[in-house]
This record gives structure tokens, sequence and C-alpha cells, in this order.
């Protein structure tokens, strides 16, 4: 093998582990500054919200101006405005939520008690929509421009096209009133395992929530694995004698799949949305549902709260994917940009 | 005369397009004989490649395939999925043209290797492994034991092509299909892939049908040639009767079209005269940097050169030398991480003119690129395409609207092109007039200085001849100098007055085109020109010979 | 390297091509024919068929379709149902088409700018546009009409807030591809200024995935539309929109008034679809890569 052969391929060796080590601290660098952009969001729409600050919600309609004078020296709340995002980011950093106007605990409290029951609900909805849509997207690939490719595409066009709550709905009509398949409402309780325990009332929110999960999925797997059907290392390997299915088996949907898990990290925070419709339509005691309640009551320091635990785990969740992905795939290992 | 191996009668194919039905491969007959190496020729759009995929049916569900392509007794055409499944890969194998995509990325070489073996024979995972580490040796992989646990990216180029033969090579099939099998491979790393198949021929007898447009390819690998345009068959048979003396008309304009290297010593005294006048593009000592994942790369290190008035510099390299490097650099698209530009006697870049001077600096180069799909904006006329420059440089030469019309009617003519294709848009037009009007708009301001990227390397041999008669012409009509840069050493020989050759983002010879080309005295420069083969069997043979006696 | 195919002209331009396409696509076709017929059912119904939206008629409620006067009935306090679904139809639409067109709008110079000039000035708008997705929409939304009660025109602007963050990704994106394209090369190395390059090869080069992407945010808007009048958010009676009317619905379920629910959903879902299918359709057109799959 020639001089220059060895060369060039010396360029393009995989680096050492140190480059990985880089990315990561980078990453994290622009996660961090994501969340410090997003509290400077929050705390703007506290400011919108209450202009003269929280004593009002807090004391009630029949405070005094003296007592709210009184209220705001002590907390804090006649400070310059920059300093009170300072002593803000104090309180985030300290895990302080603040405190609920509404339900007379700290904020921290009620999501804490909340979040476990709606992430519960989520991963259920997204491991079966997943389970499902994944499949489902190969398949269509494979049989693109058939019968079969078309009617899955234009239902999920039509359940993507759908407002959840009218999709829950009309579950809850044809399999709760109709057949009396599954109760209507989601079962109550205080802990994930008050939830768990009666699974049949689980089933109306999941499908729900996986049916949108899944109109998005398929489509993301349906095109992925068409861009990798049309590459070159497929025609190799169908040149070796490798049959279509063992093909896709084995050189197509690893390759697929890297760029729908990339996906998933982005796609918290739209999970989270769905989960306030679902949650309202069937009264799942999650953060969607105390949200909402919230949003009745003007209750802002839960409503910001909230925000604030959904976008770090968004930010969080994509640098996951992110590194998940780049552990995956070779290349990146190797290289980054 | 040994048997036919492979025969196709009457091979027609058709593919269903946006525009109807297109014929690519209109009724040929095809014989490959046992051990012989069969060379397919032609230029794009000459059903070369279809007629290859043909063969090991994978061409797409749109393509419509009749005739007849028997190997041995059996009949390929027509059968079963199952049982191409049993001849692909065993009996036949094929190899293609691009190796830094043939290979799936997250797969370990050895896994893609034993894929081969496991489809066609029964033996465990570790005898498979065993073989593929025997077939990785065989086609000359260093260490086959630690590549076989290697990914693809980790491989140049030249190796993932070593790859993908072992591949071919796996089961010992009678025939393999290389449909271009070196065409995006350096000059050099070429050389030794076609050495590696030469050596695989002989040891082994397996057929080969290779697919090429490289008449210097042929002339130094294969036994046999077949001709083909526009999908029919125009000539076959022996590579030297065919290449040395061809009967048919198409055969003989394809041959002369190709630029070749003249052999022999360079006629001494030709220096061409180097005027007083100072360069219109000076380079002393730039490096060019790029910061890729937190490491550095110097693409280009102490470079100096100079280019005269009127004078044509042709730049040549291999991919990695940085000559594309230094042709952005010149142009004023990547900065200078040292060293110092000149233009026109004006220092440009950092600490030198104003960005307003260098803009209008700039207006008296004119540039041409490589790809004539993206040198054009698609949105844009030809006749918009070829104002452009004027416009941008309205400030230093105002021109009415009706004056741009002129002019560009007048720059059409230049390039041979009717006036009327002003109100075309490109994707109207072909490869090389599309390169035309990159070379009008080029000229539109009556440069001093035209930097041209590779312009005819997307283009078939027979246009290629013709747009550089066009840019040859234009130069001694408007005498510019020029930046010639390319990797065929060939068209750099017929077209500049001097030569600069590069590796690894320097510049390791320069002189007159004869002295560098035709003598050259660096190392690298040697082996550059001895890997570049002619289109005459014979002196092709001496050429090898005498390279592998110096030692790859 | 490979050669280029051409040595004759092609028969047909890009855009006969991709008129062919867009036709040949059946859902394209019948989502342009859905939304005309929409438009003229929304706005041109309430003149031939004019009914009282604004005064409640308590002696005519919870009547089924079919009884005298209303074809689909009437609505809790007496709303004549058809015509409120007319009424709700015109609010739907014009806010997802205003709120879409904002967003476009927004979306493509933030995007545009950012990839072209590249470096901290991109980094720093895209951890803006981050810090945007990493809040879910409705969750914003929600909290924006719990602090101004929402009228149309704050509406529109709201959502258009809120979703102008996808456009931007693709336009970015394709900015950045553009920017390396061998012709803006050449008019950089005739000595042509960015601007230039911006609006006269990068802008007209990107129409397409802006126009795909416009068709899908109008599509998006109004199912965020519905999802703020679902909860509770939206406008005030007796304004009213489709997304409201199933909301109103939605508590007499268990009575059986299917009548008060699914002609608003269907009203939606259609549209959305239809909003959809042009934008694939266009996409085609086009030939653009334009939201995922």
């Amino acid at each position: 093998m020639s001089v220059v052969e060895q060369a060039q391929g010396a360029k393009t060796k995989a680096p050492n582990g140190s480059r990985f080590w880089w990315y990561l601290l980078r990453r994290i660098g622009q996660g961090l500054i994501v969340i410090l952009l997003v509290t400077l969001i929050v705390f703007a729409l506290l400011h919108l919200a209450l202009p003269e600050g929280p004593a009002v919600g807090v004391l009630g309609m029949q405070a005094t101006q003296e007592q709210i004078e009184a209220f705001n020296r002590e907390n804090g709340f006649d400070l310059p405005v920059w300093q009170q995002y300072l002593n803000f980011l104090g309180q985030l950093v300290r895990g302080d939520l603040g405190d609920s106007f509404k339900l007379n605990r700290p904020v921290a409290d009620a999501i804490g008690q909340r979040l476990p029951k709606t992430l519960v609900l989520a991963l259920i909805s997204m491991l079966v929509a997943l389970a499902i849509a994944i499949p489902m997207g190969i398949l269509q690939a494979v049989r693109r421009g058939k019968l079969l490719d078309y009617v899955l595409t234009t239902w999920n066009f039509v359940v993507y096209s759908t407002p959840s709550f009218f999709l829950g709905l009309i579950l809850v009509v044809v399999f709760a009133q109709w057949l009396h398949l599954v109760p209507a409402q989601a079962p109550q309780g205080d802990t994930v395992a008050d939830v768990l325990a009666k699974p049949a009332g689980l089933v109306l929110p999941v499908a729900t929530a996986a049916l949108g999960i899944i109109a998005t999925f398929s489509r993301y797997m349906r095109s992925a694995t068409i861009d990798n059907l049309s590459e070159d290392y497929v025609r190799t390997a169908r040149a070796k004698g490798t049959s279509v299915p063992v093909v896709i088996r084995r050189h197509v949907v690893r390759n697929s799949l890297t760029p729908v898990i990339a996906m998933l990290g982005y796609y918290l925070p739209v999970m989270f949305g769905g989960m306030i419709v679902v949650e309202s339509l069937f009264n799942y005691p999650g953060m969607g549902l105390l949200f909402w309640t919230s949003a009745q009551t003007s209750d802002y320091p839960v409503l910001l709260g909230c925000i604030m635990v959904i976008a770090v785990a968004t930010v969080v969740g994509s640098l996951l994917a992110d590194i998940i992905q780049a552990l995956l795939d070779p290349r990146t290992r190797g290289e980054f940009s | 005369m040994s048997a036919s191996l492979l025969e196709v009668r009457d091979l027609r194919v058709e593919f269903r397009t946006d525009d109807g039905p297109v014929e690519a491969v209109k009724g040929i007959d095809l014989d490959v004989r046992e051990g012989e190496v069969l060379a397919l020729v032609g230029e794009s759009g000459s059903g070369k490649s279809v007629t290859a995929m043909a063969v090991l049916g994978l061409l797409p569900g749109s393509a419509a395939v009749t005739g007849s392509i028997r190997l041995g007794d059996r009949e390929l055409l027509g059968l079963a999925e199952k049982a191409m499944n049993g001849v692909r890969g065993a009996e036949i194998s094929m190899v293609f043209q691009e190796p830094m995509t043939a290979l799936n990325p997250s797969m370990r070489i050895g896994d893609q290797i034993t894929e081969a073996l496991l489809n066609h024979r029964s033996m465990s995972k570790a005898d498979a492994w065993a073989r593929a580490v025997e077939l990785l040796a065989r086609v000359g992989i260093p260490d086959p034991e630690r590549r076989a646990r290697s990914y693809p990216h980790e491989l140049s180029g030249g190796q993932r092509q070593r790859v993908v033969i072992a591949i071919a090579l796996a089961c010992e099939p009678r025939l393999i299909i290389a449909d271009e099998p070196t065409t995006a491979l350096d000059v050099t790393v070429q050389a030794e892939i076609l050495d590696l198949i030469r050596t695989l021929a002989r040891e082994s007898g397996t057929a080969f049908l290779l697919v090429t447009h490289n008449m210097g390819v042929v002339a130094d690998i294969a036994d046999r040639v077949a001709v083909m345009f526009r999908g029919s068959m125009v000539e076959v048979g022996a590579s030297r009767d065919v290449l040395l003396r061809p009967h048919e008309d198409y055969t003989k304009k394809l041959l002369g079209a190709v630029p070749t290297l003249p052999e022999g010593a360079p006629v001494a005294g030709a220096e061409p005269e180097r005027s007083g006048a100072e360069p219109v593009l000076e380079l002393s000592e730039v490096a060019v940097t790029y910061r890729r994942g937190g490491r550095t790369f110097r693409a280009l290190d102490g470079v100096s050169l100079s280019i005269g008035k009127g004078e044509i510099l042709g730049l040549v390299g291999e991919s990695g030398s940085g000559k594309s490097t230094l042709g952005r650099a010149a142009l004023g698209l990547l900065p200078l991480s040292a060293g110092e530009m000149r233009l026109f006697g004006q220092k440009v870049g950092r600490g030198g003119v104003s960005r307003r001077e260098e803009r209008r600096l700039r207006g008296r180069v004119g540039t041409v690129f490589q790809d004539p799909g993206s040198s054009l904006d698609p949105r844009m006329t030809v006749g918009e395409a070829i104002a452009e420059p004027m416009l941008v440089q309205r400030r230093v030469h105002p021109r009415s609207a009706r004056e741009r019309s002129a002019r560009v009617a007048e720059l059409l003519e230049a390039v041979e092109l009717p006036a009327s294709y002003a109100n075309r848009y490109p994707h109207e037009l072909s490869g090389g007039q599309r390169q035309r009007i990159g070379l009008a708009r080029a000229i539109a301001l009556d440069p001093e200085l035209i930097i041209a990227d590779e312009p005819t390397s997307a283009l078939d041999v027979s246009v290629q001849a013709a747009v550089l008669e066009v840019l040859r012409t234009l130069q001694e009509r408007f005498r510019f100098a020029c930046l010639f840069i390319s990797h065929d050493l060939a068209v750099v020989h017929e077209i500049s007055d001097r030569v600069a050759i590069m590796l690894r983002g320097g510049i390791v010879e320069t002189g007159t085109a004869d002295e560098v080309l035709l003598a050259p005295q660096h190392p690298y420069s040697r082996r550059l020109l001895a890997s570049v083969p002619v289109p005459d069997p014979d002196a092709q043979a001496q050429r090898r010979e005498a390279r592998l006696a110096v030692g790859a | 390297m490979s050669t280029v195919t051409l040595s004759a002209p092609p028969t047909r331009s890009p855009r006969q091509r991709g008129l062919r396409r867009f036709l040949g696509n059946r859902l394209a076709v019948f989502g342009i024919v859905t939304i005309a017929l929409f438009l003229i059912f929304c706005f041109l119904g309430p003149l031939v068929y004019p009914t009282d939206q604004v005064h409640t008629d308590l002696k005519s409620t919870m009547l089924p379709p079919g009884a005298a006067g209303h074809p689909l009935g009437t609505d809790d306090v007496g709303y004549d149902v058809l015509g409120r679904l007319m009424v709700g139809g015109q609010i739907s639409i014009l806010i997802g088409l205003a709120a879409g067109v904002l967003a476009t709008v927004i979306g493509t110079l933030w995007g545009a700018i950012a990839g072209y000039v590249g470096g901290a000035v991109d980094a720093v708008m895209m951890r803006v546009v981050d810090a945007g997705i990493a809040i879910p929409a409705t969750f914003l939304l929600l909290i924006l009409s719990a602090i101004m009660r929402p009228s149309v025109p704050l509406m529109i602007i709201v959502i258009g807030f809120v979703s102008w963050l996808v456009p931007a990704r693709l336009v970015r994106a394709e900015s950045i591809s553009l920017k390396s394209r061998e012709y803006v090369l050449a008019l950089r190395a005739m000595g042509g200024t960015h601007s230039r390059a911006v609006l006269r090869h990068i802008v007209p080069n990107t129409v397409g995935t802006i126009v795909v992407n416009a068709t899908f945010q109008v599509a998006d808007a109004i199912l965020l539309v519905a999802y703020i009048s679902f909860l509770g958010m939206g406008l005030q009676k007796p304004a009213t929109d489709w997304g409201a009317m199933l909301t109103s619905g939605i508590t007499y379920t268990y009575a059986g008034a299917w009548w008060l629910i699914f002609p608003a959903g269907v009203c939606i879902v259609l549209t959305v679809c239809a909003f959809n299918s042009i934008g694939d359709g266009l996409r085609d057109f086009f030939d653009v890569k334009g939201r995922n799959a």
C-alpha cells in the first residue's frame, strides 16, 4: 500500500476520547445558556403578570396598602428589577420555586407530588407509541407508494390534524360510553402506585396521547428509512446477495433509528404540552392538570414553576438524545464539529 | 478462444420518468469470456452503467428490462429474487464507484465481509471472520486483523475500495463487475487499485467487466473493449485494435478528445517570456488553517507563487493537496492565517487595502467553478447571470441596461453560444453549455486574471475538449492570466505555460509545463506522472513496468 | 466525480414538473378544494343563511338537528349551530392564517440572518430559539391568556410569537446550505456584497421552504386556537371559534347531544387536514425538504 494512501488514511482515523469530552462540555454550556434564557423569560412573564409583585396574590384582595408595602419590604419586592432577578435566580438554584398563592404549600412540593404521575403517563404513552410507530414507519417505507402506505399515511394525516381532545372525546364516547369497556375517568390518587393500581383507567389517556405520537413518529421513521434505502451501502449489500428483508433489518433500521432518537429529545415539550389536554380531559392527577387549574385561578408561582421544570427537563432530554445519538454512530464518536 | 462466460443478447432497458419513457439501452450484444478483462466504455448517457446493473438485477423498479443475459447456460433475466440472490456475490459480484458511501458506516469492516461469505456458504462465524482477515490481506490492507475490527470512516478512499473488492472476492466469483471503480480515486491510488485488479484477474482467473470512461484505464488493464454511445454498441474488439486503430467515427472522435501527455523529453528553451511587469497575483508564504471540532488542520503551509500578466499557471494535486484551498484563498473566500497576498500589486486581506477597494480589485478577476449544476443561480436567467459582474461593479464600470444586454450578446458569441440563450434558465442547458456560460460571466469585465477551479472535471471527455478549446481561444484573444486548478495532468499540460505541483498543503515543484510534467524532479511528481495511464496499450505497459520497477 | 448526464435540454422545466406532481397528489388537490369550500361557507354563508349569534334564545335551547329552522340544531343557550359554525369558522381560519403568516415572517428573518451571518451571532440567536422550544406552546399560551384576556388581535400575536421557532430553524438550515453554493461564492469572488448575496440569491432560493412551512404553520395555528379555547382561555362569548364550540359541547356529551360536538370537531379536522395536504403538495412542487416527513 502506498505512502500516499497511508497518509490519507491516517488523517481520517478516529481520535482519542478527549474530543468527546470537549463536545460534551460545549453542549452542557449551551444547555445552561438556554436555561438561563428561560429564567429570563419566566421572570419577564412574572413581572408582566404581576407588575406590583405577588403581594395581592398572597395576602388576598382585601390586603391594605400598608400590608402590601410591608410584605414587599420583607420579601425584597421593592428592590430594583435586576436585583429581584438575581434573587429569583438564587432561589431557583436552591430549588425553591416559590409558594403557591392558592394551594398553601410551596410550589416545588405541589409539582413534586404531581410530576411523577405525569412522567409515568408520558413514559407509558411514549413506549406504546414507539412500539407501534417504528415498525409502522419501516413498513410504510418498504411498501412505499403501495396501497398500505397510502392508507397509513392518510390515517396518520387525519390523526395529526385532529385536536387531541377531540380524539380523546371520540375514544371516550365509543369505548367508555357505548361499549363500556374501560372507565372514562383516569384513576385518582396521590402517588404513582395509586395510579398504577387501576390500569384500566389508564387505557384511554394512554391511547389518546399515543395516537398523536404515533402519527408524528411513524412519519419520521418512514422518511428516515426511505432516505437510508437509497444509500449506496444498501446497494452494496444487495449486490452481496443479501435479501431485502435482511438488508432492512441489518443495515437500514439501525441507521434510521439515530435521527429518530435525536427527535425524542426535542419532542419532550410537545409531550408535556399534550399532557395538559389529556390530563384535563380525563381528570388525571398529574402536572398538566395542576397547570390548568392554576391557570384558572391565576396561581402564577405554580404556573412558572411548572415551566421551569419542563424547560430543564427538555434541555436535559435533548442533551441526552444528542449524546446517545453520538454514541450510536461510530462516525460522530470520532469527529465532532 | 475461451468460452463465453456471460452472454448478453439484445438487451433493452427503458425507464419510466416524469418526462415519459426513456430508453437507456437500445438492444446491445455483449460477451464476457472466462478470465478476461472487458472494458465497457462510453460517456455519460451511453448506458454503460445501466447495462452493468441490469446483469445483477439491481436496477430500480422504474426500469423495464428485456432481452437475454445468460451466465453459462442459465438465463439471469427474469430469475426469481431468491435465485438471483444466490447468484449475487457468489457467481457474479459487483464493485461500485463511490468507496466513501459503499460501506455501512455503523458496521465493522469484518462483519461486512463475513456477510458476503455467510450469505452463500455455511461456515461458522469464526471461520468466516478468519477468511475475512485473509481477504483483507490479499487485497493489500496492512494489519488486517486490526483493520477488520475498524469502521469504514477510519479508512481512506483507496482503502475502502480495497475492502469493497475484498467483499466482491469473498466467494470467489467467476465474474466481477466493476462500475467506474477508480473514478473517485486519486491518480496514484487508481494506479494501485488497477494493479490489484490485474493481479487478481491473473491469479484467480476471475473475469472482470470494467465500466469506465477513462481510456487510459482501458489501455492499462483491459484485454478487450466495447464502446457504447447513447444506448447502442458502437465498436467491440481487442483493446490494442480499438485504441490504436479505431474503425468507427465515434470511437475516433472519442479517442481524439482525450487529452494526452506527450512522451519524451521537453523541448529545450521553451521558457515563456516573463515580462518585467508586476505579477497579477502573488502569494508569499501563505498559510490557511481550518478548525474542525477543536482541532486545527493546516490546509496550506508556506505556499509562495506568482502569476505574471497573460500567463497560464496550472496547479495540480491530488485530494488533500490544498489546491482548491489555494484557489479559494486567492479568490478572497478564505482568510489567510499567515503570509501575504498581493492582487495586481496591492496587498489584500488582513492589513491590506480596505474592503471596498478589495471588492473593486476583485472586479478585475473572473472565476470559473467546477460544478455546472451549482455555479449558476437556478432562479436567474443566463443573461442575468452573465450581467451580474457588471451590476456588482457598476461604480467602476457603469453601464446602462441596454449596454449590458449588448455586452451579454457579445460574450455569448465569444463562448460560441447563440445570443438567444440569454433568456434561458440554467436547467435548460447541458453541463458543457453551463460551463461556457460560467466562462462568459468570468470574462464579462475584461478581467486580467481568471481563476478556474476544476472547470472541466465534471464534464464528459468530448465536452471537456470543446470547453477547453473555448478557454484557449478566449485567452489568446483577450490575453488574461489564468490560475488553472485541476487534478488532470494531461489537461493541465495542454493548457498551461507553467505548472506547480502540490502535495499536502505545499508546493513541491514548479517550472514550465514541459519541465514539470515531462521531466519531473521531485519524487512525488515522478510518482504522480508515472501513475497517469495513457490510452496506448503498448506505451502504457512500458510505463507500468517502469513504475513498478521503481516500487510503489 | 460524476459526469453530467445532459447532452440535450430536458423536456420540462422544474416548474412544470412540479405542477404536475402537485396536481397528481390527490390529497393536495382535495386540500385546495376543501379550503375554498370552507372559505365560502364561513364568509359567504352568513349572507345566505343569516342567524343571530349575539342574542341568546332561551326558548329554543338544545334542539336536535332537523328542528324547524335549525338544520344542525341549537346549543345550550339557543344559538343556531350551523350559523355558529360559520361565525366560529371565520375566527378560527382568520386567526390561523394571520398567526401562521406572522410566525413565518418572523421565523424566516431570524433564521436567514442567523444562518448567513454565522458565528457568535448565530449561536446566540439559536439559543434563544432553543429556549423558546423548551417551553411548550400550550403552557405559554395558557399563561399569556391568564395574564391578558385574549381578543382576536392578541391571539394572533401570541400564537405567532409562539410558533416562529420552527420556521427559524428551517430557514437557518437552508441559509447555511445555500451560502456555500458556488453561485454565492462566485458573487463574493466578483466583489459582491453580503446584502446582495442574501437578497438576490439566498432568499429567492429559500422561497420553497418558506411557503411550504407557512402552510404547515397555518394548520398548526388553527389547532392551537382550538386547544386554547378548549382549555377555556379563548375568546369570550358571544364571540366563538370551533374550539370553544367543542368545549361547551363536551359537557353535554353524556346527554347524547352529539350535534354540539361533532360538527365543530369535523370542521377543525377537515380544515387542518386540508392545509397540511396543501403543504405536502407544495413540498412536492418545490421539491423541497420542508418539515420532517
